[in-house]
């Protein structure tokens, strides 16, 4: 019958322009990462009428089936926990980095060197009053030093500290839009493009959540995605339609605590898992500088006590304070550095009260030595932070690759997409030209 | 349908990071040429900035000590010329005891070698209160204030301490400032503990009559006079010996303080001719890279058909 061919050319008109609307969609998403290119599934139509043991088929020509979306479940979870540890290594060096250069540039290690290096000098003539007031002010600039290193360190980590409490409204908008996104896909119907959108959606919010918080998903039969977030313990942060809320909270260290609603949990990766790591770290340094600053109070005002001032009265203490954020030379004049041994006369050129404080100053265990220490363990920390950055974000790049592979768009296939499709088009348009003509051709018989 | 697919945004963005790689290479040898420091911050080598950071200390150190030894040299110079005039002067008051010793020499005589002498004292007390460059006193030992002071009746009395202080010039070497008083200008004569300024004021004072034999006490005196001499030679021996020391740390603190500036550039320089080849490679990769992205990002399927 001409009008069964009629039908099959036009049910392939319908399923090549379905496909080359695909096509369309595909090429006009390419720079779109969150997009999984679609395809169309398609399927011959015979229809098998039988009376009795006499079948007879008749062609129907093709189906358009369902939308199918190019999906691997593997591969963008690959993908999520690479980019979860490389957040939370980019994280933790980010606020390391900050906190070194907060120590670097403040200078404390050159203001304790030029302290050390203005009461060597006073040595060579410890009543010069030049000399004197030269030390003076160096220990009032070592002082400066401590306190700039203080606020920087202060800055680094509330800017770190700025930047979880913003993510964790981050987190919460996506943990709210995921659980809208698993109300829809309930109902939204298998093998639409409205329910592929919704999944593009829905691995776009899992990325987002796994970016700040290393997550355990759980993908449904239905497609929805429950989220429990990793950590100690593992808390459920989406499940179906419902979503919690995460909240940070910071102690007076400056270190974070989160909690899923009121439970508490401790992350175990993503971006936030390094802030707390880097945060636990600035803490330590922060109780590192306080020490070295106490430790020069220390040493100083011991050193002051055991010896006498230029006019032969006790020495008086050179600094005061309580660490690192208010350490401050209190001493009021330069004749008040005490350089000669309690008992000294008035006027005394003995200096082995001032040899005494410097063998402490620059000893193995001195403050000079200190700060070389917390310098070195930093920038060594840093360092070793840095190298499992960048093999993170090789290892997260190519992970991202592969998930870019599977389910990216090729503009070459594409185009010959296009260019097949555009052919069984023009094919099907032919065989309804050969169908018109058979049935003129038949009208035509006379 | 299922095929091999180069994921056109992929093929983006590794082209991008390895140009954004070569980029920040780049960046990095430009930046070491430009301030000439291999080492921008502490974590790009922490040894090598630990190390750094001790050569940077040794050379402020270094720096101050070599200060103070040039400050030392100056000192114990200034004290060596004054017991080397201590040294003539005494010469003088012995030759001129041994002219009063002898019997010729007759009361007008003795009176002009009395007047000469009572000189030569004032000059040797305001040499033993002579100073530094500075103004420090040379021979007070650790006091600020003068090292001799004299009371009405003419005794000279030595009011500085019995030590000098040690100037720290090297690391674990210091070397004393300077040399007291009482050992320059005071000793034992036949166990009795006298001075300088006592031999000469006690001569002067028995020429001018005070002795009723002024040529035995001029003899006499000549004892005294030759004690004060080895006393004031053995001060000077002992202050040019530190000087020569002086001198010797000096030299070695110049070359170490080239040992150190090498160790310093050797740790935290630029080696300028590794990293100009290192751009100019990084220069040529990025080119390179770029060209090629240009090419194979114009190769697709769309600009071939029409």
């Amino acid at each position: 019958m001409p009008s069964a061919i009629f039908t099959i050319g036009r049910s392939g008109l319908a399923a090549t322009r379905r496909s080359l609307e695909l096509t369309a969609q595909n090429v006009a998403n390419a720079g779109n990462v969150n997009y999984s290119r679609r395809t169309l599934s398609q399927g011959e139509l015979v229809m098998t009428g039988s009376i009795g043991i006499n079948a007879q088929d008749s062609l129907g020509g093709v189906r358009p089936g369902v939308v199918e979306r190019a999906e691997s479940a593997l591969i963008q979870r690959q993908a999520r926990d690479a980019s979860s540890a490389l957040a939370a290594a980019r994280a933790e060096f980010f606020a390391l980095r900050e906190a070194e250069s907060a120590l670097e540039t403040s200078g404390v290690f050159t203001g304790l060197v030029d302290f050390e290096a203005a009461l060597t000098r006073l040595e060579g003539n410890p009543l010069e009053p030049a000399l004197r007031l030269s030390a003076l002010e160096s220990a009032r600039k070592m002082a400066g030093n401590f306190r700039i290193a203080n606020g920087t360190l202060g800055n680094a980590r509330n800017l770190v500290q700025a930047e979880a409490g913003a993510e964790v409204l981050t987190v919460n908008e996506l943990a709210r839009e995921l659980a809208a996104i698993n109300r829809d896909l309930v109902g939204a119907r298998e093998g639409t493009s409205g329910r592929a959108a919704l999944l593009d959606a829905r691995d776009k919010a899992l990325r987002g959540l796994a970016e700040e918080f290393a997550i355990l998903p759980t993908i449904n039969a239905n497609g929805t995605a429950d989220v429990t977030l990793a950590g100690t313990p593992a808390l459920a942060l989406v499940t179906g339609a419902s979503a919690q809320s995460v909240n940070v909270a910071f102690a007076a260290d400056g270190t974070a605590s989160f909690a899923v609603g009121v439970a508490g949990f401790a992350p175990a990766g993503g971006a936030m898992a390094g802030r707390a790591g880097g945060l636990v770290q600035m803490a330590g340094i922060q109780g590192d500088l306080d020490a070295l600053a106490v430790s020069v109070i220390t040493i100083a005002n011991t050193a002051q006590a055991a010896g006498a001032a230029a006019d032969g009265t006790p020495g008086q203490p050179l600094f005061t304070g309580t660490g690192a954020g208010n350490i401050a030379v209190v001493l009021g004049s330069a004749n008040g550095l005490a350089t000669a041994p309690a008992g000294a006369p008035a006027g005394s050129r003995d200096t082995s009260n001032l040899a005494a404080l410097l063998a402490t100053l620059g000893a193995e265990t001195g403050p000079t030595a200190g700060a070389d220490t917390l310098l070195l363990g930093l920038s060594s920390k840093v360092s070793a932070l840095e190298t499992r950055t960048q093999g993170l974000a090789v290892v997260s790049s190519s992970a991202e690759a592969e998930l870019l592979r599977a389910t990216g768009v090729d503009l070459d296939d594409e185009a010959a997409n296009l260019v097949r499709l555009q052919q069984v088009f023009e094919a099907n348009s032919r065989v309804i030209q050969v169908a018109a003509d058979i049935f003129d051709t038949l009208l035509a018989l006379r | 349908m299922s095929f091999v697919s180069n994921s056109t945004g992929s093929f983006f963005n590794r082209s991008l990071k390895d140009m954004a790689d070569l980029r920040t290479g780049i960046e990095r040898a430009r930046a070491q040429i430009a301030t000439g420091r291999r080492i921008e911050r502490g974590s790009q080598d922490p040894a090598a900035a630990a190390q750094l950071r001790s050569v940077v200390r040794r050379e402020a150190l270094a720096s101050v000590e070599g200060d103070n030894a040039a400050r030392l040299g100056g000192d114990l110079g200034a004290a060596a010329d004054e017991v080397e005039a201590v040294t003539v002067l005494l010469q003088r008051a012995r030759e001129l005891a041994v002219q009063a010793a002898n019997t010729p020499t007759g009361t007008d005589g003795r009176q002009a070698i009395a007047v000469e002498l009572e000189q030569l004292t004032q000059e040797l007390f305001s040499r033993a209160n002579g100073t530094s460059l500075t103004g420090e006193p040379l021979f007070a030992g650790l006091s600020s204030g003068v090292a001799f002071t004299r009371d009405a009746l003419g005794n000279v009395t030595y009011v500085g301490t019995a030590q000098s202080g040690a100037v720290p010039i090297a690391p674990g070497t210091a070397i004393e400032r300077g040399m007291p008083g009482n050992e320059v200008f005071e000793f034992n004569l036949g166990g009795t503990p006298t001075s300088a300024f006592a031999v000469l004021g006690g001569l002067a004072a028995a020429l001018q009559g005070g002795a009723a034999d002024p040529a035995a006490a001029a003899n006499a005196a000549i004892a005294g006079i030759d004690a004060a001499l080895d006393t004031a030679g053995r001060a000077q021996t002992i202050l040019g010996t530190r000087m020569a020391w002086t001198e010797q740390v000096q030299a070695q603190q110049a070359e170490r303080g080239i040992a150190l500036a090498e160790r310093r550039s050797r740790v935290g320089d630029t080696d300028v001719a590794e990293a100009i080849a290192r751009l100019q490679q990084s220069l040529t990769a990025l080119e390179a890279s770029q060209a090629a992205f240009a090419r194979v990002s114009s190769l697709t399927l769309f600009d071939a058909l029409r």
